[in-house]
């Protein structure tokens, strides 16, 4: 399982010397063009398309089935007609900070796959400390979050932005202190490390996956992650029937594209870090890695939707206290108890 | 037997018997302050002076139990101005009485009764805006359903309706100006939620000053839907022409209720008798509109606390389609039925009859299975209990002081139906319970109203074994009506019925003529939105938003 | 916990009962009763210009035109103004007006709803049916005797 990063497979299959500096340079580019292409397609053919059809299933409903098989082509109709809109800069927007929140909204999200092993060696990188930078770069969203809420000069933006700061803030400590106890299993914070930890089998034919390892810190992730990626239950920065649409409000057509964009991305971008740490990455049997992966992601996916079929919306003060009376007791309990056994046993 | 009420422990009030008011008694109480005594269709009227209003209001409430300001109706004759208010009890609604206020021509000025019931705040400021009388001492006599800056008074006689409203720029108010409640205050920050926002079920403009999330203080500010349908009523004539606007009132497929409320005014003021098999034919559709009208307050509630990609809005709709399509089936539309008529209803039940009979048992069979459904979705999940358990909590005190009634009522433990406790239609002779919680909460009124639609549903099933068995020879659907209807002059009726809302009623004053001289809506959603800012102040926006939805309000009801 | 996961087992029990209530319009077009209301049909061989629907209508809907011999002329209704209360087809004692199940109607402007006689004439049945059979109407009730006259001139 254990390959080479992917720019140096590129090198390698396009005959180059994975040695030489530039070679590296233009290898990396094309393997984040990649990667990142991989994503985008990945986020279009859920924004526009597979969100309907899951929500439309869940509501007894038919959803996109017009425009080309299954109703597809939905996606580039919705393209086009989302970036042929007019863009509407209000007035007193504060200007540079509010064209650059959807830039960063969206590429932070991006920016954190670059760690990922999707299996086949699809992984641009795979530095010592992996997963801290997986959630570095998650967590930066909430600057791009404030930046639109506040530059937007509106009231419902700004109400959105500052309960996306609370709501991360609080939601962030708790999803790391768990992320935290899978590292003490495997002993490293390295990806290929997390996901070769989790190849030997447990019981029989079930792998050791952490999710069966310790399902409550699984269990304890999700929930995290669903506050995280802003949706039922957690979903009040943008709480439609409150405030409107939080700090999206303002937003229209490319920017409002980029923000869209950035939010399933980043749904992506969670599932893509329990798929790695829980589901033991790119494993599974008879289909390749990157297959594997792809479905488990968009196992998590599906979670998030189903979860917003069902569930209602928490209070920003419930919220609150959930992320700082619960989780994040529970999360340092998890740690704990991680800790104490794996000490004992090893 | 379940219609009967719950006996009071206390004695009866002045003037109580066991047959009705007895209204000597209470001119006795009342003294020197009757001036005269007028004759209304169901209620006896009280003229009184209108500097004595607050004393003879508060002796009426405090002594002799009115405890319920249903309606003020104010209008304007030859010789003077007209406020009544029209009095019940919460306990027994039979029991009426109308303060009849005159106040001069020239100048019209009345005492405030907002002193002594809370509701009649938003009652006067209408009467002010639409006809015209000042009342004193009021907190706030400001328009209410048309813009600050309109010229004249609709209603009154003088108004003249093809002047121009020309309103220049600066004289409207800018909403944008003050950002605090007050320069003492500056930590608070003024949000228009409304016209134009999500959570609010129409035009409905929320003014609110919130302190962090917190609400420090918020009012309604209605009027964006105002038609002046009374207006419109007052010149249609009674027959026909008055019937097909009701279902425009409530539009969430509430038609036949509101029609209803219009057709028994009409009916007790023109002495119309309607057929049985029409009573029960009435009875059957409203029902069925009281289920449609309280599937989309479940869903729209839902959409509030779930967010908007809820399954429970949709199934919500999907059940109430069904209902939609039987009410086609009969009335021939699926929103405004038209489907009433003074004197009895416009169709018989459509051929062939057992195929609808089996239409009816079929969605009442498979309804207690759905709302089951509701309860696992809705009323069981945890996090639904904990944003709507002790969330906009209405005391019964509250409810009883803004007249609020109707499920809203219902769900502060105020047990008030008017189904059971004014009957009209079939309900006195059939099988049902009026539903009430105690809680006073969001939670109560969504349990309320799903309870309701069990009872319609029980309603509903006697009213098709009772169809179904009707001999055919009997089936009498409309009275033997006169073509053009001219009650007596000066005739005046209130009439209410138990609406998906609440208490809707007409008032009705007739001048000899085929249209009426004045006719008024008292509105339920109207009385029933006073009580937000109660729920509100101090809460979360989220639990102002679920409170809003849990009222329940139909914008096209509140302005008219 | 237990509230909450009934809750996502009844939503995810719909998504894979593959059961929808929608309907593909207009692919499929919808089923309407026969006694639904909608745009009207008039019929020139059976009118009787007796005016009686311009009267009942509550908003001025339908507009008579007649010279001097009370021969009709025009015969104008707005069905963009009108609000399909059937107290037109009602009213009616020839059966002349009818409300059709037809409810696809559309135009660039308002002005474009206010038909004419020949417009009303041409209105199509929907699904071929024909609204006077379903409905029966019941004028015999409904006309009344009373002390008003039955004037249909």
């Amino acid at each position: 399982m254990q390959s080479a990063p992917l720019p140096e497979t590129l090198a390698n299959l396009l005959g180059f010397d994975p040695n030489s500096t530039p070679v590296m340079i233009v290898m990396s580019l094309i393997g984040a063009a990649l990667i990142g292409t991989l994503m985008m397609t990945n986020t279009a053919l859920a924004g526009p398309w597979a969100k309907r059809k899951i929500t439309a299933a869940f509501t007894d409903r038919i959803a996109v089935n017009r425009i080309g098989p299954f109703g597809l082509f939905i996606i580039v109709a919705d393209a086009v007609r989302l970036l042929s809109k007019e863009l509407i800069v209000p007035e007193g927007v504060d200007r540079p900070a509010w064209d650059l929140a959807p830039l960063v909204i969206a590429s932070t999200a991006l920016l954190g796959f670059a760690v990922i092993p999707m299996g086949n060696g699809i992984q641009l990188a795979d530095p010592e400390v992996g997963l801290a930078y997986v959630f570095a770069t998650a967590s930066m969203a909430s600057v791009g979050l404030v930046m639109a809420g506040y530059a937007s000069n509106n009231k419902y933006s700004f109400l959105g932005g500052l309960r996306a700061v609370a709501q991360n803030v609080a939601y962030e400590i708790p999803l790391i202190l768990t992320g935290a106890s899978v590292v003490i299993f495997a002993g490293s914070l390295q990806m290929s490390e997390i996901v070769a930890a989790q190849q030997q089998s447990l019981i029989g034919p079930l792998p050791s996956w952490y999710a069966f390892v310790n399902p409550f810190a699984f269990v304890l992730f999700l929930i995290a992650n669903l506050a995280e990626v802003g949706r039922n239950p957690f979903d009040i920065p943008e709480a439609p029937t409150e405030i409107v649409a939080g700090y999206q409000t303002e937003y229209s057509s490319v920017y409002f594209v980029l923000v869209y964009l950035g939010e399933f991305i980043h749904i992506f971008l969670g599932g893509a870090i329990i798929a790695t740490i829980f589901l033991g990455g790119p494993a599974g049997p008879v289909l390749p890695g990157i297959v594997w992966f792809m479905i488990k992601i968009w196992g998590v996916f599906l979670f998030t939707q189903w979860a917003r079929s069902a569930v209602p919306r928490v209070r920003i003060d419930q919220l609150i206290e959930i992320g700082w009376k619960g989780m994040l007791v529970l999360s340092l309990a998890n740690l704990l108890l991680t800790a104490v056994i794996v000490g004992v046993i090893a | 037997m379940s219609l009967e009420k719950p006996s009071r422990d206390t004695e009866l009030d002045v003037g109580a018997t066991e047959d009705g008011l007895d209204y000597d008694a209470l001119a006795d109480l009342l003294g020197g302050h009757v001036l005269d005594r007028e004759e209304h269709v169901n209620a006896e009227g009280f003229v009184i002076r209108p500097d004595e209003v607050q004393d003879v209001l508060s002796t009426l409430r405090q002594e002799v139990g009115f405890d319920h300001l249903s309606c003020v109706t104010a209008q304007e004759y030859d010789d003077r101005y007209e406020s009544i208010y029209h009095l019940r009890k919460y306990a027994d609604p039979t029991q009426e009485l109308s303060v009849v206020v005159p106040s001069p021509k020239d100048d019209p000025h009345n005492e405030s009764a907002a002193r002594v019931y809370d509701t009649a705040d938003w009652h006067e400021r209408e009467a002010y805006d639409l006809v015209g009388i000042e009342y004193d001492d009021h907190p706030d006599l400001r328009r209410i359903l048309l813009p600050e800056t309109w010229q004249g008074h609709p209603l009154s006689q003088d108004y003249n309706q093809d002047q121009p409203q020309i309103v220049p720029l600066r004289e409207n108010a800018n909403p944008l100006q003050d950002d605090h409640r007050s320069e003492d205050d500056p930590d608070t920050m003024f949000v228009n939620i409304g016209p134009h926002h999500p959570a609010t079920h129409g035009v409905l403009h929320v003014e609110t000053v919130l302190d962090g999330e917190q609400i420090a203080s918020l009012e309604p500010d209605i009027g964006y839907l105002h038609r002046c349908e009374e207006q419109m009523c007052q010149q249609g004539t009674y027959r026909h022409q008055i019937m097909p606007y009701p279902d425009r009132w409530d539009y969430i497929s509430a038609g036949i209720l509101n029609e209803w409320a219009y057709a028994r005014a009409a009916e007790d003021l023109a002495d119309i008798e309607v057929p049985e098999y029409a009573q029960i034919i009435r009875t059957m559709s409203a029902e069925m509109c009281r289920i449609a009208a309280h599937m989309l307050a479940l869903a729209t509630f839902a959409l509030d606390v779930f967010g908007d990609f809820t399954a429970v809005f949709q199934y919500g709709i999907r059940d109430r389609e069904i209902v939609q399509n039987l009410l086609e089936d009969l009335t021939g539309q699926r929103l405004m039925f038209n489907y009433l008529r003074l004197g009895g209803v416009a169709w018989d039940l459509p051929e062939p009859r057992e195929e609808y009979f089996e239409k009816v048992r079929d969605f009442l069979d498979g309804l207690p299975h759905k709302l089951e459904e509701y309860h696992d979705l809705v009323t069981g999940n945890e996090i639904f209990q904990m944003r709507c358990v002790d969330t906009g909590v209405l005391s019964r005190d509250q409810v009883k002081q803004y007249g609020a009634t109707g499920p809203v009522a219902r769900g502060s433990g105020v047990d008030y139906d008017l189904r059971r406790d004014d009957p009209y239609g079939y309900y006195d002779e059939l099988d049902w319970d009026v539903v009430t919680e105690q809680g006073g909460d969001n939670f109560s009124r969504v349990l309320v109203r799903m309870r309701e639609v069990e009872e319609s549903a029980r309603i509903i099933s006697q009213c098709v074994d009772l169809l179904e068995d009707w001999p055919e020879d009997d089936r009498e659907i409309q009275a033997n009506v006169p073509r053009t209807l001219r009650p007596d002059p000066d005739k005046e009726v209130y009439r209410a019925v138990e609406g998906a809302k609440g208490e809707l009623g007409i008032y009705i004053r007739s001048d000899g003529t085929d249209k009426p001289a004045r006719f008024k809506i008292r509105s339920p959603c109207f009385s029933n939105l006073q009580t937000l800012p109660e729920m509100s102040q101090g809460e979360y926006i989220p639990d102002m938003i679920a409170s809003l939805g849990s009222l329940d309000i139909v914008l096209g009801e509140v302005d008219r | 916990m237990i509230g909450i996961l009934k809750s996502m087992a009844t939503t995810m029990k719909h998504a894979l009962d593959g059961e929808t209530f929608t309907v593909e319009y207009p692919d499929v077009a919808p089923e309407v009763s026969p006694r639904f209301r909608g745009v009207h049909k008039w019929s020139q061989e059976r009118c009787i210009w007796c005016r009686q629907c311009e009267n009942v209508c509550p908003n001025n809907t339908i507009q008579i035109v007649m010279d001097e011999q009370r021969n009709g002329e025009q015969y104008n209704l707005h069905i963009g103004q009108c609000i399909y209360c059937r107290l037109c087809e009602e009213v009616c004692p020839t059966d002349a007006i009818l409300l059709t199940q037809n409810f696809e109607f559309t135009a660039d402007t308002k002005d474009e709803f206010a038909y004419d006689k020949e417009q009303l004439k041409n209105v199509p049945w929907y699904k071929d049916i024909d609204p006077l059979e379903s409905r029966e109407p019941d004028r015999g009730a409904w006309i009344g005797e009373g002390d008003g006259e039955v004037d249909y001139q």
